[in-house]
Formats: structure tokens, sequence, C-alpha cells
């Protein structure tokens, strides 16, 4: 197999998606909360786009930000019913919250199609930039650069909220919620803005993937293995650096899909479980963090 | 016809107040919330599968097996548990959705996606009087699980290592002030919920069809009945099981077997908003 070959492109191109996602779910990380259940904002997105380009016939362009509205809106609705809870009932109300758009999707068959899932999903069209033709809809390469564009973007906000201002009432938060609400950081404020920004840029992505792959059904877009993902790769990446989650998913993904998936093609996701477990137990903080030392002990 | 219903309801409320008791009773000593539970109980159905199915073992005599095996398995995970770190509750949370899914693509691997069922031992029952029947998998819930209660029930109320253990759940610093031995009830804990969830997969495999997905949603029962009954009450958790039963049982009787799964997601936000230290525990009082 050539460099060049779409194999790469495409094991690339996922790689950014799913980093793109890990930013997403860290965004909201950062105030010290673990979700369990950023699959239900995927879903959303995923199906929000697929049936508005459905029903609507609008441009699939559209329908990214209609499916970064509908999993905004449902982090709207997390910010609200669960202002009050906090560390494990927070992570357990998070992990039963994707039960409720995944039933209701598959059961109301008159709109969703069900368990079928959606079908023949458009692909992204192809942007004319003056000389340069974009096509991120069929061609590997031009969907590799979009997702890479993404995951940029993705990226900027996630350093915005560790290293700006903004970032500095996120962590105070984290930290100590008590203290930091006497010294007059807005508490409701930051959970609620990394919240929803988190879900629309999940459900971003679940839109970006219903393009890209042109399905969707509810096992798998509302599947826990889409909200371990990000967790996998954070806690592994390191979760309070600005390039930590992307560092896991740079490590970890391609490593499953190009190696783990010839070794155990049914069960190859146990991968995953593995780092979770090992990164709880050994380096919770990250191997991000551990290079850090590391970097450090060999500088000085 | 509803006393059909009731019956369904209640041997399946049994068998989740079975699957949560394991649950309870970890989470009461240790407060590590096991989200690998339902996949314990999956691996316990799918290896008496495998003993029926491989050396024609007979169903009772892989209830036996299975409750020693998980309860090596649970004392595998409390070697895990043990060596996490502050803060506890959160960590062991995500160390468990960790271990749950190596378990459950492990037994994807292993048995594939297919739907299996333990054959059930005989025919259904008819009930004298009543239009309805008693399938045997039915009976062996109820007898099982009503039969495990009561065990637990004497074993707490009734011995004094029962009484170590409730003292463990109650306040862990002043029993070990008072000289209770903390590690050994968590280990005791962990194999005592092991066994249980030993005696739930088998029934849980006879039941309903074991496929690897499914452990979330038992771990979400176990879950919601422990969460109803509070923490460390074992009473409640009878109580609990058999409501759970009865709202899962009506909505699939009133909207279809598939909004099932809905309702210990829904009950479970309901809980956790209204009274997470338990819907049944008692109120505590301000300590002057």
């Amino acid at each position: 197999m050539a460099p060049g070959d779409s194999i790469y492109f495409r094991v690339l191109a996922m790689t950014c998606l799913y980093g793109a996602l890990a930013f997403a779910w860290n965004l909201h990380a950062l105030t010290g909360v673990v979700s369990l259940g950023h699959a239900a904002f995927f879903g959303l997105g995923a199906y929000g786009s697929a049936l508005a380009v459905h029903y609507w016939k609008i441009s699939p362009w559209w329908g990214l930000l209609l499916g970064g509205g509908a999993g905004a809106a449902y982090g709207v609705a997390w910010a609200v019913v669960f202002r009050n809870l906090r560390g494990p009932y927070l992570a357990l109300a998070t992990l039963a919250s994707v039960q409720v758009p995944q039933v209701i999707i598959d059961n109301w068959e008159s709109v969703t199609f069900g368990s079928l899932g959606v079908v023949g999903i458009p692909a992204l069209p192809p942007l004319d930039l003056g000389p340069v033709r974009w096509d991120a809809g069929e061609d590997p390469r031009g969907q590799y650069y979009l997702l890479l564009g993404f995951l940029l973007l993705v990226a900027g906000i996630h350093r915005a909220a560790i290293s700006s201002r903004w970032g500095w009432a996120i962590r105070a938060v984290r930290e100590d919620e008590v203290a930091a609400s006497a010294i007059g950081v807005n508490v409701w404020g930051a959970r609620f803005q990394t919240l929803v920004s988190s879900a629309f840029l999940t459900g971003l992505c679940g839109a970006l993937y219903a393009h890209l792959i042109g399905l969707v059904e509810p096992p798998l877009v509302f599947s826990l293995h889409i909200s371990a993902v990000p967790l996998v790769f954070t806690i592994f990446g390191g979760r309070y650096q600005a390039y930590g989650p992307f560092l896991g998913a740079l490590v970890l993904y391609p490593l499953d899909q190009l190696l783990f998936h010839a070794w155990l093609p049914a069960g190859h996701a146990m991968v995953y479980g593995l780092v979770i477990v090992v990164a709880i137990l050994c380096f919770p903080q990250g191997i991000a963090a551990w290079l850090q030392e590391r970097v450090k002990s060999v500088w000085s | 016809m509803w006393v059909q219903i009731f019956l369904n309801a209640f041997s399946l409320g049994s068998f989740y107040a079975l699957v949560a008791m394991g649950f309870a009773l970890i989470f009461g000593v240790t407060h590590a919330f096991n989200l690998a539970h339902g996949e314990l109980v999956l691996l316990g159905g799918y290896l008496a599968y495998w003993l029926t199915r491989s050396f024609q073992v007979p169903f009772y005599w892989t209830l036996p097996f299975c409750m020693l095996a998980l309860a090596l398995g649970a004392l595998l995970l409390h070697l895990l548990v043990r060596k996490v770190r502050e803060p506890f509750e959160l960590n062991s949370l995500v160390l468990t959705f960790g271990v749950a899914l190596i378990l459950q693509n492990g037994m994807l691997s292993l048995f594939s996606a297919d739907y299996r069922l333990v054959p059930a031992a005989g025919g259904p029952v008819k009930l004298p009087g009543f239009a309805a029947y008693l399938s045997p998998a039915q009976a062996w819930l109820l007898a099982l699980s009503l039969g495990a209660t009561a065990a637990l029930y004497l074993l707490l109320k009734r011995t004094f290592f029962g009484k170590a253990l409730r003292a463990t759940i109650q306040n862990r610093e002043a029993a070990e002030l008072a000289g209770v031995p903390i590690r050994r009830m968590r280990l005791a804990a962990f194999v005592i919920g092991g066994s249980l969830v030993g005696l739930a997969g088998p029934l849980f495999g006879q039941m309903a069809y074991l496929h690897p997905a499914g452990g979330m949603e038992a771990t979400l029962v176990a879950i919601v009945v422990t969460i109803f009954a509070g923490i460390g009450q074992i009473r409640g958790i009878l109580l609990g099981g058999w409501i759970l039963g009865l709202a899962e049982t009506l909505a699939v009787y009133w909207g279809g077997a598939s909004w099932r799964e809905l309702v210990s997601g829904v009950l479970l936000i309901l809980f956790l908003l209204w009274r997470p230290e338990g819907v049944l525990a008692p109120k505590r009082r301000a300590v002057p």
C-alpha cells in the first residue's frame, strides 16, 4: 500500500473527527464533570442533520448547523435538569439520558424510520472556492482536509477553554466550586457555556459523521462506544493539556483501526476498556502529563 | 389477564431485586459504583449457556458453579477497585466503565452478537383457579429471588458478621473505630455480591435473550433499584424491584415492548433529581 492510498486518508480523517469529538467532550469535562452520555448529542446531531436534509431538502452544509443545534438544545436540557447533580450522580444521569432520544427515535417510525435508520444521506456537496474546487463529499483527500479544518477549529476553542480568562473561570469551578462562587466566578455560567458548546460541537461531529457514512441508525450513533471514545482518548492523552485529547486520538485510533481490528475483529474495542483501566490506575493525568514530567526532568 | 400481568411483573421484579442486591451490597460497603455489574450478570448467563450447551449440565447445577465463578470474578474486580485514588466514587465509576467495555467486547468476540437462550427446564405450569401460566423460568426466579433476599436478610440481621457489615455500611470510620476489620468487610461484600450476581446470571439467561450489549441495561436496573431503596437499605430492594417490574410490565402492556428500556432510564433520572440518597432512606436529622 502506497502512502497516497485512500485508506490512510480515511483513517486520518476519522482520527481528526474523533479528535474533535474528544476536544468537544473535554470542553465540558474541564469543569469537573465526567459525562458518559455524549452519544446523546452525537446521535441527535446525526439524526437532526439527516432528517432535516431528507424532509426539507436543504443543503447538507445547513444540515450540519441544524445537527449542532439539535445537540445544543439537548445540552440546554441537561444544564437545566441536572443543574444540582454532581460527581457520580451526574455521571449516572448522563448515562441514563442517552436512552431518551434513542428510544424515542427508535419508536417514532413515521418520522425517523425507527430501527431501519435513515439511508442514502447525501454527502457534502463540493464547494467552489474561486479557482479551487473542494470536494468534501466523495474524495477522501477532500474529506480529510475538511475534518482537519474542523479539528483545528475545535482545538482552538478547547485551548481557549484552558488558557484564556474563561479558562481560568472553568478551572476555578473544577477545583472548588464553592470557593470559586465565593470570589465571584459565575459558576452556573461557566458550566452552562461549556456544556452547550460541547453539546453543539458534538452534534456537529455527529452530523459530519452522518454525511460521511451516508447511513444512521439508533444503535450506531447512540452507542456506548461513541460515549466512551472521547473519554478514553482524553484520559489517555491528558485531561488538562491543550493537545491532550488529540494526542489520545492520534495514538489510539489508528492503533485500534489498523492493528487491533486485524487481531480481534469482533471485540477490538476491548483495547479502549483496557486503556481506561490502566490510565485510571496508573496515570490518571494522562500520558501528556507524564511526558511533560519526563521532559522537565531531562531539561533541568 | 390482570393476574398474568401481575405475575409477570412480580417475577420480573423479583429478578430485578436479585440483580440489585449484589450491587447494593457492594456499593453500600465500599461506595464503589460498579458499572460493570450488568456485564457480570451477563457473564454468568453466558457461563450457564456454555455449560448447558457444551457439557449438557442440567440447569440447577449451573447455579452453584456460576455463583462460585462470579464470586471469584468479583474478587478480581475488588483487587482493581482497591487501587483507585481520590475522588473514589467517580474514579471507581470510570474504572468499572472500562471493565464493562472489556467484558462486553470479550463476550462479543467469544460468543458473537447472536442472541442466545439458556434452555428452560420443563413446561409452563397453570395456576389453579386463574387463567394464568407460570413458566419454569418464572418459578425459579420467584423462588430464588425470595430465597436469596431472605438469606441476605438473615445474614445481615441475625449474625455477628452481618452486624459488622451493617456497621460498615452505616458509617465506615465509626465502624473502624469500633474494631470492625474494614478491609475484610470490603472483600466479603464483593464476594457475597459476586455470588448473588452468579445466582442472577443463569436466571437471566433463561428468561431473556443473552446478547453482549444487554449489560448496561441490567446495570441501570440495579442502580435504579438501589437508589430507590437507599444506600445500605436491603429490605427496600425487594419493594423497589417489584415497583420497577410493575412499571416496565405496564409500559410494555400499554406502549409496546420497545418502550421498556426508557422506563429504567427515566426512573433513574427522576430518582437522582429527587432523592439521590435513596427514596426510601430515612431523612437525616440535622446534628445539633
